[in-house]
């Protein structure tokens, strides 16, 4: 399969599944006009349906699972799984909680993990940096 | 009257407020800039200076540490692992929640808050996140060393 449209102008599904906001303030802070990421063509985007990215935040609360999967499952292929945050990423404050599926990765696998509570925007724009040099990397092997 | 001439005038010789971290548009191929940056042909754009005493990525001194397991206690998360054979700590950086209490609780000052934050990575496992040792830290108080036999004879009191 080609990347080739792939690789630019990544469009990104944000999901919650249970965080404090933080990161999601951090996300939108992306956004703005102070660190612009809609330069590079990135854009938040309404439906799993039309994205590339699945940004997930947050520990991830029993009651989201399935539609963590389902949603996961209505990203085209080819997708990137990003995380924003300790939560998703490991549980953070959250860890252990009765009312917690574990962290994301034990539900959908993740491709690139931001560190942070919450990470700073540049760490997230860092984080887009890697993922897509992985996707480069991918193309570059499926040549 | 000229209120909106003069802002608009002002407005065409302001900086733009966006700061270009790490270039201004996405480059043709990331991994070939990534390439020429490992070998200093082009330098990215820097990112926003962080304020002072922000919380960023935990420096540890493991030379110092006594080994009190007082940051393992104080832990709100447990990002910080007791190692019991060592009488050290581990701390990993993806668990971490950044609140510094476990710097504030150091009897020794053998932790520290520095003010890197970009951790992005495949791994939340990686060896950059999980913190062994991060050599000597300058607040830190040294320990005492035991005596070392011949060339020992230190100037300074017991």
């Amino acid at each position: 399969m080609s990347l080739k449209a792939f690789k630019r102008a990544l469009w990104v599904y944000h999901l919650n599944t249970g965080s404090c906001n933080g990161c999601d303030i951090e996300i939108l802070a992306v956004l703005t006009p102070r660190y612009d990421v809609e330069r590079f063509g990135i854009m938040l985007v309404g439906s799993p349906r039309h994205a590339d990215v699945l940004l997930g935040t947050g520990p991830v609360v029993k009651q989201m699972v399935p539609r963590v999967k389902r949603i996961y499952e209505q990203v085209p292929d080819p997708k990137v799984v990003m995380l924003v945050g300790n939560c998703g990423i490991e549980g953070g404050v959250f860890y252990e909680s009765y009312s917690l599926a574990g962290p994301f990765d034990q539900v959908i696998p993740v491709d690139v993990y931001v560190p942070g509570c919450p990470p700073r925007p540049e760490a997230i724009i860092d984080g887009v940096v890697k993922a897509w040099a992985k996707l480069e990397k991918a193309e570059q092997g499926a040549r | 009257m000229f209120e909106a001439a003069r802002t608009i005038l002002r407005q065409l010789f302001l900086k733009p407020a966006t700061n270009i971290f790490p270039a201004k548009y996405a480059p043709p191929s990331v991994l070939l800039l990534l390439e020429r940056v490992a070998r200093q042909e082009v330098k990215l754009h820097p990112p926003v200076t962080v304020p002072p005493g922000f919380r960023g990525k935990v420096a540890y001194d493991r030379e110092n540490c006594t080994g009190c397991q007082q940051c393992y206690k104080v832990c709100p998360t447990q990002a910080i692992q007791w190692l019991p054979d060592e009488k050290k700590v581990k701390v990993f950086m993806s668990r971490c929640c950044f609140c510094a209490q476990c710097v504030d609780v150091c009897p020794v000052n053998t932790l520290a808050m520095t003010g890197e934050f970009l951790m992005a990575g495949y791994d939340k496992y990686a060896e950059d996140l999980v913190i062994l040792d991060s050599g000597e830290l300058p607040g830190s108080k040294k320990r005492k060393k035991p005596e070392a036999g011949a060339a020992g004879q230190t100037a300074e009191p017991a």
